[in-house]
């Protein structure tokens, strides 16, 4: 009885790994702002997204008074 | 020429704290040469059929334990801090040889507790499920101070394990390691070691997961494979000793 219970935990565990191993993980897990950075990304959670892109790239231009005239 | 004058005057950055990335983790890999979760699944599958193999001529063959075991952790060396660019090759022959060593020391355990293989068997792939589900649901969240506790957990039973391997020269040892050892202070290290054991399998999730948002080298699946099977050889062996203590009861 307890070999029979402890090989269908074995056998049950493993299908589990192989099938849920595959699927992506939940998007509490994977959008959050404290996530181990292992690989030095510049990966970030969708609110750090959302504020990267409200910075405009382009070049600086000086302006002065005389040229706003 | 660069219209910020900062740069002009100091260049770019040269800090490599500031610039390390991973290499080849660029986005320019074309997709079937990418890290991806399909892969590093199925290529653990692969690594615990060669042990299961493996630890059935351990079983059979004792006397191969030991040279199988000093192989094997070559072999981790050599994958970890040489090349994990040939974990392919390496991770296989790891996931083997440590078969071979698990065999035989599962045979003793074996001998003198009927049925504990089983029992350590059941409980090593329990564990590794029920915490991929709280992993891919989000129950647990692996963050940096998560993997320094883990870090630093890991390094004092290293120190531990070592300190025992030494005074085991010497004739004594740490009798709360020993697996007949049946006193509670030592069945509660021995629960505690396998907490964290069963808490690096998160982390070799989370590194697994994020290497294939990252989209690493193929290689890296072999890696990640090969991560997840020292962790569980790791559990396995202190779920092994921890029954040992409870059944010596």
């Amino acid at each position: 009885m307890n070999t029979i219970f402890f090989s269908l935990l074995a056998i049950f565990s493993l299908f589990i790994f192989m099938n849920l191993g595959k699927i992506k993980a939940s998007k509490k897990q994977t959008d959050r702002d404290n996530r181990i950075n292992r690989f030095g990304s510049k990966r970030g959670t969708v609110n750090q997204k959302q504020n990267r892109s409200k910075i405009i790239e382009g070049e600086a231009e000086e302006i002065n008074d005389e040229a706003e005239k | 020429m660069s219209r910020h004058s900062a740069l002009n005057r100091f260049g770019r950055s040269a800090n490599p704290a500031f610039t390390r990335g991973f290499e080849g983790s660029s986005e320019t890999l074309p997709l079937n040469e990418r890290m991806t979760l399909d892969g590093a699944v199925n290529k653990t599958g692969i690594l615990l059929a060669l042990c299961f193999s493996g630890a059935a001529i351990g079983w059979n063959i004792p006397a191969l334990m030991f040279p199988a075991m000093i192989v094997g952790f070559i072999l981790a060396m050599v994958t970890i801090f040489r090349s994990k660019e040939k974990a392919s090759s390496t991770a296989p022959l790891y996931a083997l040889s440590q078969g071979i060593f698990l065999g035989g020391i599962t045979l003793m355990y074996e001998n003198m507790f009927e049925g504990i293989a089983i029992q350590a068997i059941g409980l090593t792939f329990g564990i590794l499920a029920s915490l991929l589900v709280c992993y891919k649901s989000g129950l647990i969240k692996p963050t940096e101070n998560f993997r320094l506790m883990i870090g630093a957990a890991i390094g004092g039973i290293f120190i531990l394990y070592l300190v025992s391997f030494i005074m085991s020269f010497f004739g004594s040892g740490i009798t709360l390691l020993s697996p007949t050892n049946s006193s509670w202070m030592s069945i509660g290290i021995s629960a505690a070691i396998v907490c964290i054991a069963s808490l690096s399998l998160v982390l070799d999730f989370d590194f697994i997961e994020e290497g294939a948002e990252q989209g690493l080298p193929k290689y890296m699946e072999w890696y990640g494979a090969f991560s997840l099977m020292v962790t569980l050889i790791w559990l396995y062996l202190e779920i092994l000793r921890l029954l040992s203590k409870i059944r010596s009861r």
